[in-house]
This record gives structure tokens, sequence and C-alpha cells, in this order.
């Protein structure tokens, strides 16, 4: 573990460092207290800290203030050394953000102690930041998949779509849908019918750009959306996709399990101002007709007059049917 | 026999018996106290208060570290003196400061012969 080491004296500086080095940390000694401040507020800088309290440039407790102003970087353990052992210059120190404090001359099977308090703190807030990442990945993530939510994948599709317009630039909604899947699932079993899932999952995200996204939007539904792409990109790599998914068997537990996919697709700049709701309705029309053509292929959604009827008699969209 | 101003149980103590490193820290305090005890004694002279609690402290650290307690005891008093703005007990106090740094500066070199020996 890296610890930083601040002290203007150099025999102290010597001793520290020596009996850190020892101890098996990475050590970094600065004789300033700016440089310590600049040492540990760079975002891979060292998150244990033993700091002279009377330094040139900034003290001890100026160093500890500097650095509790950041918000948004991982916890630094701070130990104040000091030959002051007023009640008032503890509080004093303490108050400023060190976490401990050792008087000098320092015992080194102390100070090695105290260090070992400060790495348990660290340990346990990456425990607690790992936990958070866990818990952040499960509420925005499918845990089949491991592909964006629906909640999460419409979010981005709006965003998407208001920069596309500000931007002019057009967005390609693709939304899918597995052919056959309750037939996949009767026939080989659902361990079989999940394992499906995944592999669509891997073959949709190795056939998009690492900037697109993609998410599971309900049962065997996954929504794409290629960002900032030309109308003729996104024809082209909507059949590619259709093309990978159905490429080859998807090899599962219960044997070699073929699949394809239906696709609906929308290019956003043909259809002006509208909302997230209602160009999914649009795509999942066109998704529908995909399905009544056949099955295995793409339909582009294209608008049409007001006057048309097509959009009152198309089919209650599958996922307002959820 | 003159007082031994080094604790040399202390020193081994706190260099985890580390003879390298108890070789670099005297090297460090002879190359270094010279300065420092110069810089204080200007200060004294000239009686700036200010001065002479900045490297009466840093003085002190040193000693502590090389578990010359008498002496840094001696040099922690100048510290107090100058922190209480007492300027009139400056050169008393320096003065018997002296008289353990020059026997501690004799108790160094014979004390670094042995380390390196």
């Amino acid at each position: 573990m890296r610890i930083l080491i601040a002290d203007d004296e150099l025999m102290s500086r010597r001793l520290l460092e020596k009996t850190m080095q020892r101890a098996g940390y990475d050590v970094t000694a600065v004789a300033n207290g700016q440089l310590a401040a600049a040492e540990l507020c760079k975002p891979e800088g060292p998150r244990l800290a033993l700091l002279d309290w009377i330094m040139p440039e900034l003290d001890g407790p100026g160093v500890c203030r500097e650095v509790r102003k950041r918000k948004d970087q991982s916890y630094v353990y701070m130990i104040l050394l000091t030959s002051k052992e007023k009640k008032e210059d503890v509080v004093a120190g303490l108050e400023s953000g060190a976490d401990d404090y050792l008087t000098k001359p320092f015992d080194p099977e102390e100070l090695k102690a105290r260090l070992r308090t400060g790495k348990r703190i660290l340990d346990l807030e990456d425990r607690l930041i790992e936990a958070r990442e866990e818990m952040r990945f499960q509420a925005t993530h499918d845990a089949l998949t491991s592909l964006w939510n629906r909640g999460v994948i419409m979010d981005l599709l709006g965003r998407e779509l208001t920069r596309a317009r500000r931007e002019n630039k057009c967005t390609a909604i693709l939304l899918g849908d597995l052919d056959h899947f309750k037939n996949i699932n009767d026939t080989y079993g659902h361990l079989a019918g999940d394992e499906v899932l995944k592999e669509t999952a891997r073959r949709l995200v190795s056939s998009v750009r690492s900037y697109d996204f993609v998410g599971r939007f309900g049962g065997e539904e996954f929504l794409v959306t290629l960002n900032n792409c030309d109308p003729a990109f996104g024809l082209a790599r909507a059949e590619k996709i259709r093309k990978t998914i159905a490429e080859s068997p998807v090899e599962t537990s219960a044997g070699p399990v073929p699949i394809s996919m239906s696709f609906g697709l929308l290019l956003s700049q043909e259809w002006g101002y509208m909302s997230v709701v209602e160009l999914l309705h649009e795509v999942d029309t066109a998704l529908y007709g995909a399905k009544a053509a056949g099955r295995n292929c793409v339909k582009l959604a294209a608008p049409k007059a007001q006057s048309d009827g097509a959009r009152e008699f198309a089919p209650e969209p599958a996922w307002r049917r959820q | 026999m003159p007082k031994n101003f080094i604790d040399l149980e202390e020193l081994l103590e706190r260099t985890e018996n580390d003879r390298e490193l108890m070789r670099d820290l005297l090297t460090i305090f002879k190359e270094e106290f010279p300065q420092r005890h110069q810089a204080l004694g200007e200060a004294v002279a000239s009686l700036n208060a200010t001065s002479v609690v900045l490297e009466a402290h840093t003085l002190k650290g040193m000693l502590s570290n090389l578990a010359a307690v008498e002496a840094a005891t001696a040099v922690a008093e100048l510290e107090r003196l100058g922190r209480k703005n007492e300027t009139s007990r400056f050169l008393e106090s320096f003065s018997r400061f002296e008289v353990i740094a020059k026997e501690l500066s004799r108790q160094v070199e014979a004390f670094m012969a042995e380390v390196s020996g």
C-alpha cells in the first residue's frame, strides 16, 4: 500500500521512510505541505499519510483541510506527527480533518499499529464502495443478460434523442424480438431459454459500436440504439445485427438451438419531434410488420400522414402489454 | 567518564536495530547539525523570538530522533522561551545547550566510527 510522508526535517523523513519501507509500504516522501497536498489530491494518490505538524509552505493541519475539501475521491487516512501535546493542539489537529495523531519521537511499533487501524478503515471503505457499485449495477442492469434494464435503456434513448435533435443527427432505434421463443422454452426447457437470451445479448453487444446502447426491453425483446449514425449506416447495421443473431445455433446445455430475430427499425431524423413513447410505438409496429412478413427480417418504420389509419390499427405494442 | 548524551538503547529501538539506518541518521545529523546550531545561535544573538522558536523546534526534532534526550530537552527550553518571548533568558539557556551540544557532537563522531566499523 502507498503511503505519503511529509516532513521538512531530513532525519525524521529518513527514519519514517525506512520504518515504513520495512513494514511493506510503498513510500512517497516530500519535504513540505504544498507538495503533500498536491500528492494526496491526485486521483490515484496515496490513501495513507503521515504529516508533520510544522512544515514550510503549508502545515500538517493545512494539508488535512486541503485534502478534506475534495469530495469525489477515495478517503485519505491522515496521521499528524507532532511534538505538541496540549489538549487544544490535539483538538485543533483533529478538527482540521486528521484521523489520528502521534507524538514525536514516535515508537515504530505504535506507528505501525496506528497505520494498521487506518488500513482497516480504508479496507472498510473499499468494501462499502464495492457493495454500492454492485447495488448500482443491479439497479441498472438486467440480472440475466447484464444488459441495461428496461428503465435505463429508455432513459438512455431519451437522452440520445435529445442530443441527436440538438446536433441535428440521426439515432437509429432497433427493437428486436427473438422468433418462436416460446417454442424454444417449450422444446428445450427454461434453462436453455435463459442460455439463449444470454447468448443473444452477447451477440447484440458484439455487433454494435462501443458508444451504442443495448438493453433488455422485456421477455425476449431487446432494444438497441445506434447513436449518431446516418440512415444508410443504420439500415446496414440493423441487417448485419440480424445476420449475426441468426448466424449459428446457440450451444445450450440442452443442445444446439437455432435462433433468429425480427426487428423493427426507426430512424429518428425522419420523425421530427416525437416523444420516446411515441417512437417506441412506431418501432414496435414495424417489429410487428417484420413478424407478419415471416420473421427473421428488419422492417423500417416509415412516417405516415396522420390521415393514414395504420397507426390506429396497429396492434397493442409489446412494451405496453407487459 | 563523560555522561552519554545518546540513549543507544532507545536509538536501537527506534531504528529497529537497523545499523545502516543508524549510520544514515548520524551522517545527516553530522551534516545538518552545525548549520542549525549556528542558525539558532544567530537567532539568539539577535533576540529574534520567532526565529528562535523555529530553529529550536527543528533542532528538537533532530535531537529527539537521535535519542539525544538531554540536548532535546535543553533546546525545547529555548523553544518555550521563544514562544513566551522571554528574550532576556535566551543567552543563558543557549549557553546550557551549547555545553551539551559540544559533547554530543564529539560522541556522535565516536559513535559513527563504531557503527561504521
